[in-house]
């Protein structure tokens, strides 16, 4: 199956400072594709330049096999919603979402009819009269959707648009935003700096780092399976532990800090004897016990700090200078206090190997 | 010292509306001359500036004056304005110092200069001088106001209209220009009171030909004190008066109608 939309070496520098290194990316037809990384990692520079907003130095752009390259932002047909919706604020709703239908030359009476039908698929009815500031930022997030997709675009950009709103608020638009795409089945770029974001939207995840692409992979293979000691570090929490390679073929290796461990996590890189490497464990693979447990590994730790979230808690602690976290269910908890010494175990197959 | 603080102010807002209420009534005057309080009232003074064309044309050349600067001052500034606030150039900061400049220089330097250099051209007695010159005095003020309404502009509006398919003159002219409309309307509006008022430039190059009604009044007033300056006070003072609040005017009418506000 050949890419709908393919970024080939693309290349963005300003003055002699780079923005994007070199990215390789290729998203299929109907996919929802999610750019992740802190700020300044170049995932929105890479959609400006998608947009067309910005030139890439070097590389080239395709969607549909047709190069961007020589097409005005204008010209793309690229749905954009801005962080700050930037609806236009003396246009109403039914306005806003008829002007990319105006530019297409759509006649007024079909051009609103279309609108008001778009504003009514986002769950709008009864607003397409209202102006911009009469709405609330919920509602101008779905004026600035429908207005996005009213004309059918290739493509469907999203910059960080849910950040203005509260967590109740940002959830429902996530469901509500993956249902929408899903129906018009368009192809999304969605940029985000929030993971949880990104993990509960997304088909596919590309975490971006200092303008390259760290990861382009599905949110579990994310999780589970990191490419990067970045990676593992930026998406969800993590202990990650410096270790040597002993036995290649029987994927064991030695950690200051944990001793001899057995790494038994699919898809695991491929490693050779002596390779420095760090191990990742994901803090709700480990469990708290006073005595060592039967069947699985184990090593010793002091508990500083307990952070209790109700449900569950976080279990911080020290085993000699590496910090250990613990996720463990909330009922857990009480038994625990700070400054105890226990055990921590584990499994084979809770252990993943990064390259160091 | 809440109450201290009131009368004082009570006391400010009186001394400087004296001047403004005082005109009021002396334009009704029955006097010859300017005199507080009339002795009695009567519309004579407004039929004598209606009907005498030695006040007359001043007014109408004012008016054309002053229209005329409004629309070179926006053809000026408004794509001035654009570059200074929207650009980075070579020699910007001092581009910025220029278009404040006339608002430094005293207008009696600045009078001085034209009648001189005017004088060269051929421009002294002209309206076209006078318009040149009120065009120059009219810059700052309307930089001013423009650009601080171009500086509150997001231009993400505009990148969004140009990703839904608008050509940059599109935009412009279905984003920018609406938004801006009445940025727009107030500097112009500033303009053209700035030719309107300007006396001391007009004093020195209008001569009879461009004579404007601020020259004229001073005019009058130097030589025989005709209270038809006061009719003409009043006039200007109704006219900024209603200017000023027709705004809010009309948005409380509507209110209070309940129809709905315009799209």
């Amino acid at each position: 199956m050949s890419a709908y939309l393919r970024l080939a070496g693309v290349n963005k520098t300003f003055g002699s400072f780079t923005a994007l290194g070199h990215i390789d990316l290729e998203v299929e037809k109907g996919e929802f594709v999610t750019f992740l990384g802190p700020s300044g990692s170049g995932k929105t520079t890479t959609l400006m330049v998608i947009a067309g907003f910005e030139q890439a130095t070097k590389g080239e752009i395709t969607v549909a096999d047709q190069s961007l390259a020589h097409l005005a932002p204008q010209e793309r047909n690229i749905g954009i919603v801005f962080q700050n919706y930037a609806l236009f604020p003396h246009k109403t709703a039914a306005e806003n979402v008829y002007f990319p239908l105006q530019m297409r030359k759509v006649g007024k009476k079909e051009g609103m009819k279309k609108a008001e039908e778009m504003l009514e698929l986002v769950g709008l009815s009864g607003f397409a009269h209202r102006l911009p500031k009469e709405l609330s930022g919920g509602q101008q997030q779905r004026v600035a959707l429908a207005r996005a997709l009213v004309f059918e675009p290739d493509l469907l950009l999203l910059d960080e648009p849910l950040g203005a709103l509260d967590k109740n608020l940002r959830e429902q638009m996530q469901i509500e935003i993956k249902r929408i795409q899903k129906r018009l089945g368009v192809t999304t770029i969605f940029v985000t700096h929030d993971q949880t974001e990104a993990m509960s939207m997304s088909d596919r995840i590309v975490v971006f780092s200092n303008g390259a692409i760290e990861q382009a992979a599905a949110p579990l293979d994310i999780y589970h399976r990191p490419a990067t000691r970045f990676v593992a570090d930026f998406i969800g929490e993590s202990n990650l532990l410096e270790a040597t390679i002993l036995d290649a073929d029987a994927a064991t290796a030695h950690s200051p800090v944990l001793g001899e461990v057995t790494c038994g996590a699919e898809g695991l890189p491929p490693l050779t004897n002596g390779q420095a490497v760090t191990l990742l464990i994901r803090p709700e693979h480990l469990k708290l016990s006073r005595e060592p447990k039967e069947g699985r590994m184990n090593a010793q730790m002091v508990i500083e700090t307990i952070v209790n979230y109700g449900d569950n808690a976080v279990v911080i602690g020290h085993a000699g200078k590496q910090q250990i976290r613990v996720r463990v269910p909330g009922a857990d908890v009480v038994i625990l206090q700070e400054g105890d010494t226990c055990h921590f175990s584990w499994t084979a197959d809770a252990v993943f190997v990064l390259d160091k | 010292m809440n109450t201290l603080m009131r009368w004082i102010g009570i006391a400010v807002v009186i001394f400087i509306a004296a001047p403004l209420v005082i005109v009021v009534p002396m334009s009704f005057s029955t006097a010859a001359s300017l005199q507080f309080p009339p002795p009695g009232y009567s519309w004579g003074y407004y039929q004598q500036f209606f009907s005498d064309p030695s006040w007359l044309r001043p007014a109408w050349n004012s008016i054309y004056i002053a229209t005329m600067n409004t629309l070179l001052t926006m053809a000026l500034v408004v794509p001035a304005t654009f570059a200074l606030v929207r650009h980075k150039f070579w020699g910007k900061s001092f581009a910025n110092l220029m278009m404040m400049m006339p608002m430094a220089v005293p207008h009696i330097v600045m009078a001085v200069g034209y009648y001189s250099y005017f004088g060269e051209l051929r421009l002294v007695h002209s309206k076209l001088g006078v318009i040149l010159a009120h065009s120059c005095l009219s810059v700052p003020i309307t930089f001013l106001v423009l650009s601080a309404n171009l500086k509150g502009f997001d231009l993400t509006l505009e990148r969004a209209a140009r990703s839904l398919g608008a050509t940059p003159s599109q935009v412009f002219r279905h984003i920018t220009l609406p938004i801006l409309k009445p940025g727009l309307a107030i500097s112009a509006l500033f303009a053209f009171i700035q030719s309107f008022d300007e006396t001391v430039v007009a004093i020195f190059i209008s001569g009879r030909n461009a004579e404007t009604l601020p020259r004229k009044m001073f005019d009058s007033i130097r030589e025989e004190a005709d209270p038809v300056i006061a009719v003409i006070s009043t006039l200007l003072f109704a006219i900024v008066f209603v200017g000023l609040l027709a705004p809010s005017l009309i948005k409380l009418v509507r209110r209070m109608t309940g129809s709905p506000q315009p799209k």
